[in-house]
């Protein structure tokens, strides 16, 4: 946690500084003829036209930096509220760029306002000279590092030590003592304690009960993968998707609440966005390009290539229950209404995803013991409820054990 | 005057007798005593290994091989590159189809999981067998065989499909060039759509000819109803309308003619005043027999002469015209008694491929005037259309060198006629034999292009089973190997382009569904039309044909009748059957269908001549059980028509004196693995008819059977409450004086009597709470049948262990359907014969020796079926003495039993009364050395059959009977996602599913509207040994028989 929190202070700094690049050069844009919030322009840029257009290069429709260089504010303004009719009415530089994008008919956008379309015009102005980074949303305060206290706290106990050998042998030669040193202080009490069958008990016991607790505590870890973090194919960020993106977990992972599994997507569940975005704000082209290689799109022609021989994509499974354990993800997600994250942790901080909960048999029924069933808003419980309460009384609040979740063929068969 | 003689051990020892004697001096090498080497301190002190580093190594390889193996090794997870639209992991998809392979037919629902078919369920929209038999719930296995025929072969060799083809056509054309025949030779064809490919083909060659044939042939009985009804098809038969059925030889519940009648034949057994009677006239013991009301024995020789009495009883009752020389013995004069008091609601079936006999069957229905209301002429069955006739030609003209090509589809003709080999002779003689085959078998390994062709669940396909019932069957998965459908080759060497699903397609949309929905079809599997198709092409035919009798009837049972009268009864007659597992030997690589012990003998992975005690002992055969429970039978060799056979003979109680009863199906060369070499091939002595007389001498040898049951009687306890329809419906079933027919345990406690519910030893768990499985079984609609084990067996993972393992009692079933006999002594028969004391004394009999007789099968015994899985006690005797708790019990009143935590003590089936328990003495999956027969474990695409949703089980556990606790789990899981309660009948088991008759009822008895709850309540219930006080949560349902 630590590791990332500075890790991610780090990567902060000099976005900090862009964003501060990024305002001085709307103020230069807006210098042009076309005035409008970079920042506005942006968002609407991202929802209405991402699809069909990127900045710096051809996809379905063309590539719209400097497009305000090219056409006027009035031309685009046609265009883009209704392409159709502009088309029809006869502009022959509509519709030439109509024929040369095979005629891809472009989606009318009646519902923007002018001003909404200066934004957006001056977000294709701007954008060339913003990197592809996106924008902080505020820098995080780091997490107070104790060892600096610690090393402290350590050099004064030290100091002490030494302080108070020194007086003692101060006072020692005062009396005519012969003094001693530490190391032979140290030596001395060890050797009469050692003699001490009172101690020696004590601390074979002691030395004892540690041994044994760490065996026991080895032997537990053995098959836990908690933390577990392997280097999948793709550097797939959660952080990046889940994280800044806000894409909900069950887009991706739609099995979670209909089946038994929470399915890895398949790579054409990608494609659904990728078509479009073949460019990460972190490895740019490379990791998205193993996306097209495994289901053969070509990215210059934005095509899928024809009988192209799928290549799946092999990633690691990181969580791992053996087989003689049945789980099932609807019954948590869509019965249960667990969030993602109790069990998987804050995947949406994640840059590379790992192992967040032990799961142990010991982890499962912990969570069986403390979870409330959902009785009131399941139309599933109420005659088992109008029992459970004549049990456990009105109030009690059902938990999952109450209902039999902690029977062993409730998950082993 | 002895002889000094020297023996040689071989001819070394003859030629070089030093090497021989130093061999011998040799034989065991000397050891070095431990004194002499501990002794030699010079050596010992050269050695390098001393006492420390021998533990140091020992140590450091220990601690290493632990470290090694606690590494986890890292597991990838592929998902799809483009996932399918209608597959989410996890979640199974249904596909409605159809299984025909011939014989069977059932219209069945097909489940897959992940694009894997994993199991087979019964289609209940199906108008016409829509319950599946044991072998259908099987046939999914059979796809994952490893063993099938993988890709075309010309000559041997592998060829391309493209090759393939050219050179099945050009032998094509050479052959209608030569003006020889072309015969398709198949079994029997219900697909309408393979029909016009037929009709294409008979168009485009004119020496074309179809023949249909069937291994176990109903030919003759089919020559009957074209000469009485003008069709060559039987009728449907509503067993739902019949009150009195008699049957000759007929095993309806097992196997007849294809139509599936045991759903409606239990329609009508259950206990009441509309209970029908059903009376059994048979030399072997059938499945039927068994379910009878009453069973006479019977040889198949006297079965014409007992029709010709019948037919005068009834005929002289009403006032027809009565058939000359036959005597009706009591049997058959009770029989007729019962026929015309049911009238228009009789029914007299015959089992034999016999014109004479089914034209006085047909003669005595007509009799009873049950046309339309019993047998319904209007709706035939297509199921059987072989024709014996033409295929006696074929076979002559194979011979006689002018059949040009041959081309055989789902047909194994070399082993059926394994009697004369004039088939394989006649092979020889034609120039193309190709065989369509989705195994190297018999016939396929002798002809000349083997066609790999597709499994069922690979294929398309549709299918006219009877009149106005059609059915469609769809792929389920992609096939696995490179075959091609047999249509599709039909198609491709017509010159067509197209696939036979557009075929099918096309087909139904212009011919069939009359405007109905191609998609909905698909989606219900099965379609009911008004109008046949069938006789839409043939109009004119069908003019002719009235649904009604119109020959004349009499003349016709004259006739019979005076042939049948002259027929000789042989000393020993054998009638051939089909096993329940086995049927006509098309699935026979089929390991769990081979370990399916037979429904009446017990007995698995055999076939074997069935004989009654009597003449057992006259001819000196028997069978007994070693040490360890296993049951060894002599051989005996059988001479019938000409030919040969050793088979071990089986005592069977029940079997007619001076019959022997013989499967077919077993005995196989290349269906694979596991059927190769089991049993013997009943088809060596067969004929066109079903029996025949046979000698039989007793042979050298003992053979050793795999039986699944050592006791054969219930030896005078309530294990089967039995009682007849008359006490019923006329006595009470409990009653003060406790003479009820159905009277509850009472224990004497210090409280007073208390009921076995109430008498306890310990606390109850509650059980209001939530739900509270129960299952209830009924034993008057169990029929033995099986197809409830395969189905558990499908569900549930549940190992094959093979023959030598159940010998040894090792079986792994989940679900067992126990058969008893009836003894001819019982506690009433030993008070009448004046048994008295415990009967130890020579000269007097006592109740020991009352004891010892009940284990006795009766010679003409009354069966009964039980099926018995894990009763899920809610006072387990398992549970209290397992030292782990690996199983414990469940607030939904399940017996779970957890894997993981078990330690293999065995205790709990120790303590099972029901012995239900099975054990793991092995790992029964990849093991392929040792269970190699079982491929669904033990082999790569085998795997790919078992149920994801249930653990397999490994060595040194413990496992039984779930209630499929993951289907439950599974109906819990979807009512909570979709916010209700749970419907009753939304949690099935497995068994109860495959139960085509409802014996098996599934379900919550919180809810007060289940039919589960109205069971537990009826006068019929009763738990399986109450007395133990167990409180099980299975109960059944009281046999009732309607006896004469």
């Amino acid at each position: 946690m630590v590791y990332t929190m500075k890790n991610r202070f780090n990567r902060r700094l000099p976005q900090a500084i862009l964003s501060i690049l990024l305002v001085l050069s709307t103020f230069f844009v807006s210098a042009q003829d076309i005035e409008g919030d970079v920042a506005k322009g942006k968002s609407i840029f991202n929802s209405k036209c991402a699809a069909c257009h990127k900045l710096n290069k051809p996809s379905v429709g063309p590539a719209l930096a400097g497009v305000t260089e090219r056409r006027t504010r009035e031309w685009l303004q046609k265009w883009i509220r209704n392409n159709i009719e502009f088309r029809a009415s006869g502009d022959a530089d509509a519709i030439a760029i109509f024929e040369e994008f095979k005629g891809s008919l472009m989606t009318p956008f009646p519902g923007l306002s002018d001003e909404d379309i200066d934004n957006v015009l001056a977000y294709t102005a701007a954008e060339p000279a913003v990197p592809k980074v996106e924008t902080p949303d505020g820098i995080p305060v780091p997490e107070p590092d104790n060892t600096m206290v610690l090393l402290i706290l350590g050099g004064i106990l030290f100091f002490l030590v030494f302080l108070l050998t020194r007086v003692k042998n101060t006072l020692k030669a005062v009396k005519g003592d012969p003094t001693s040193s530490i190391a032979e202080d140290a030596d001395r009490i060890t050797r009469t304690a050692l003699k001490n069958p009172k101690i020696t008990t004590l601390l074979t016991i002691l030395i004892a009960i540690v041994f044994l607790q760490q065996t026991y505590l080895g032997l537990m870890e053995i098959g836990l993968k908690q933390d577990y973090q392997p280097d999948q194919p793709i550097k797939f960020s959660h952080k990046l998707h889940a994280g800044e993106n806000q894409i909900d977990c069950n887009y991706c992972h739609y099995g979670a609440r209909k089946g038994k599994h929470s399915n890895i997507p398949s790579a054409s569940v990608c494609m659904n966005c990728h078509m479009n975005v073949s460019e990460g704000p972190k490895y740019g082209e490379t990791e998205i390009a193993k996306i097209y290689d495994a289901v053969g799109w070509d990215a210059e022609k934005a095509a899928y290539i024809e009988d192209y021989e799928v290549k799946p994509i092999k990633w690691i499974r990181i969580h791992n229950l053996p087989d003689l354990a049945y789980f099932n993800h609807s019954q948590h997600v869509t019965a249960g209404q667990v969030a993602c994250q109790t069990c998987h942790g804050p995947v949406e901080e994640m840059e590379e995803v790992s192992q967040y909960s032990p799961l142990t048999m010991g982890w499962c029924i912990n969570c069986h013991r403390e979870t409330k069933v959902q009785v009131e808003s399941n139309e599933y419980y109420p005659q088992m409820h109008e029992k459970l309460k004549e049990k456990f009384g009105d109030d009690a609040e059902i938990t999952v054990e109450m209902i039999g979740g902690l029977e062993c063929g409730k998950c082993h068969y | 005057m002895a002889e000094t003689k020297k023996y040689w051990k071989g001819i070394e020892e003859l030629q070089d007798s030093d090497l021989v004697k130093n061999l011998q001096e040799n034989e065991f090498a000397s050891e070095i005593s431990n004194e002499e080497f501990l002794g030699d301190k010079e050596s010992l002190d050269s050695s390098n290994t001393s006492r420390r580093d021998f533990l140091k190594y020992v140590g450091f390889s220990t601690a290493a091989a632990t470290l090694a193996a606690c590494e986890t090794p890292v597991i990838q997870s592929i998902p799809y590159v483009v996932a399918p639209e209608e597959i989410i992991p996890g979640i199974a998809n249904y596909y409605a189809s159809s299984y025909f392979d011939g014989a069977d037919y059932a219209s069945i629902l097909v489940k897959t999981r992940e694009g894997r078919p994993i199991k087979i369920e019964n289609n209940k929209m199906a108008g016409i067998n829509g319950g599946a038999n044991a072998r259908i719930h099987a046939s999914v296995l059979n796809l994952y065989d490893a063993t099938r025929s993988r890709f075309p072969l010309v000559n041997g060799e592998r060829k391309s499909w493209n090759k393939f083809d050219a050179a099945v056509t050009a032998d094509l054309e050479s052959a209608a060039a030569s003006g020889k025949q072309i015969v398709l030779l198949t079994s029997t064809v219900i697909s309408p759509s393979f029909k016009a490919i037929v009709a294409e083909y008979q168009a485009k060659y004119e020496n074309f000819k179809h023949v249909s044939y069937d291994m176990f042939s109903y030919s003759g009985k089919l020559d009957a109803y074209e000469a009485s009804t003008g069709k060559r098809a039987f009728p449907t038969y509503k067993l739902q309308n019949a009150s009195a059925i008699v049957s000759f030889d007929a095993d309806f519940l097992g196997d007849w003619i294809g139509q599936n009648v045991s759903g409606d034949y239990a329609v009508r057994r259950k206990p009441g005043k509309n209970m029908s009677r059903h009376i059994q006239f048979e030399s072997n013991l059938s499945l039927t027999g068994s379910n009878a009301d009453q069973r006479h024995k019977l040889k198949p020789s006297q079965v014409g002469m007992a029709l010709v009495a019948l037919h005068n009883e009834i005929a002289s009752a009403k006032g027809a015209t009565t058939l000359s020389n036959a005597k009706a013995s009591a049997e058959i004069k009770a029989a007729a008694k019962d026929l015309i008091k049911a009238g228009k609601n009789g029914l007299v079936v015959s089992g034999h491929n016999s014109a004479d006999i089914e034209t006085l069957v047909i003669a005595i229905n007509k009799l009873l005037g049950n046309d339309g209301n019993v047998v319904d002429y209007d709706t035939r069955t297509y199921l059987r259309q072989g024709n014996d006739k033409d295929m006696a030609q074929l076979i002559t003209d194979m011979n006689g060198g002018k059949v040009g090509a041959l081309l055989m589809d789902n047909i194994n003709p070399v082993y059926r006629f394994a009697n004369d080999g004039k088939f394989e002779a006649g092979m020889k003689k034609v120039a193309c034999t190709l065989s369509f085959t989705e195994k190297s078998d018999e016939t396929a390994s002798k002809a000349k292009y083997i066609c790999a062709k597709h499994n069922y669940l690979e294929s398309w396909g549709d299918a006219m089973p009877a009149d106005g019932h059609y059915s469609l069957q769809q792929p389920v998965i992609s096939p696995l190997f490179n075959t091609r459908q047999t249509e599709d080759c039909l198609l491709n060497w017509l010159g067509k382009g197209e696939s036979y699903n557009d075929y099918v397609a096309a087909n139904w949309n212009n011919n069939i569904l009359n405007g109905g929905s191609w998609n909905k079809t698909l989606h219900d599997g099965v379609f009911a039309s008004t109008t046949s198709m069938v006789e839409e092409v043939i109009t004119d035919v069908v003019e002719e044909i009235s649904s009604t009798i119109n020959l004349d009837m009499n003349m016709a049972a004259e006739k019979a009748a005076a042939r049948l009268t002259k027929s000789k009864s042989s000393d020993f007659e054998v009638l051939f059957y089909q096993k329940a597992g086995m049927g006509a030997s098309v699935l026979a690589n089929n390991p769990w269908l081979l370990e399916l012990p037979d429904p009446v003998t017990r007995l698995s992975w055999d076939n074997y001549v069935t004989m009654s005690a009597a003449d057992a002992i006259s001819m000196e055969l028997m069978n007994r059980n070693l040490a360890n429970g296993a049951l060894n039978g002599s051989m005996v060799t059988l001479k019938a028509n000409g030919q040969e056979l050793n088979a071990p003979v089986l005592i069977q109680p029940g079997q007619a004196a001076g019959t022997i009863g013989l499967a077919i199906g077993y005995g196989r060369e290349g269906a694979g693995k596991a059927a190769d070499k089991v049993g013997v091939n009943a088809f060596t002595l067969m004929n066109g008819s079903h029996s025949a007389g046979i000698t039989i001498s007793k042979a050298e040898g003992e053979h050793e059977f795999a039986s699944f049951q050592m006791a054969h009687t219930m030896m005078g306890r309530k294990i089967v409450n039995e009682v007849s329809l008359d006490t019923y419906l006329n006595k009470p079933a409990k009653s003060e004086t406790g003479k009820g027919w159905n009277q509850p345990t009472v224990f004497e406690t210090f409280k007073g009597p208390l009921g076995a519910e109430e008498t306890n030893l310990w606390d109850d768990f509650d059980h209001e709470t939530g739900h509270m499985w129960n299952m209830s079984i009924d034993l008057n609609l169990c029929n033995g049948c099986g197809a409830c084990v395969i189905s558990c067996h499908s569900e549930n993972n549940v190992p094959v262990v093979g023959k030598e393992e159940i010998r040894k009692n090792r079986n792994m079933h989940w679900l067992r359907i126990d058969r008893y006999y009836s003894s001819d002594m019982t506690e009433e028969v030993a008070e009448a014969e004046g048994y008295e004391g415990i009967g130890i004394m020579p000269g007097s009999k006592g109740v020991t020796d009352m004891f010892a007789e009940m284990e006795k099968a009766s010679g003409s015994p009354e069966v009964v079926f039980q099926p018995v899985m894990c009763q899920h006690c809610n006072h387990a005797p398992c549970e209290t003495v397992c030292p782990v708790a690996a199983t414990t019990h469940s607030s939904e009143g399940l017996n779970q039993m957890t894997y993981n935590r078990c330690i293999g003590t065995r205790y709990c089936a120790n303590n099972c009364p029901y012995k239900v328990r099975r054990f793991n003495w092995f790992e029964y999956h990849n093991k392929p050395d040792r269970f190699g027969v079982n491929y669904a474990m033990n082999d790569d695409i085998g795997k790919m059959v078992l149920n994801p949703d249930v653990t397999v089980r490994t060595r040194g556990v413990m496992e039984k009977c779930s209630f499929c606790i993951q289907k439950i789990q599974l109906g819990k899981l979807d009512a909570k996602k979709k916010g209700q309660m749970i419907k009753d009948g939304q949690v099935q088991t497995a068994c109860q599913t495959a139960c085509d008759t409802g014996a098996i009822t599934f379900g919550d008895v919180n809810d007060k509207d289940s039919a589960v709850f109205k069971l537990k309540s009826d006068d019929r219930m009763y738990h399986l040994l109450e007395d133990v006080g167990t409180q099980p949560s299975v109960f059944y349902q009281t046999k009732v028989r309607n006896r004469a």
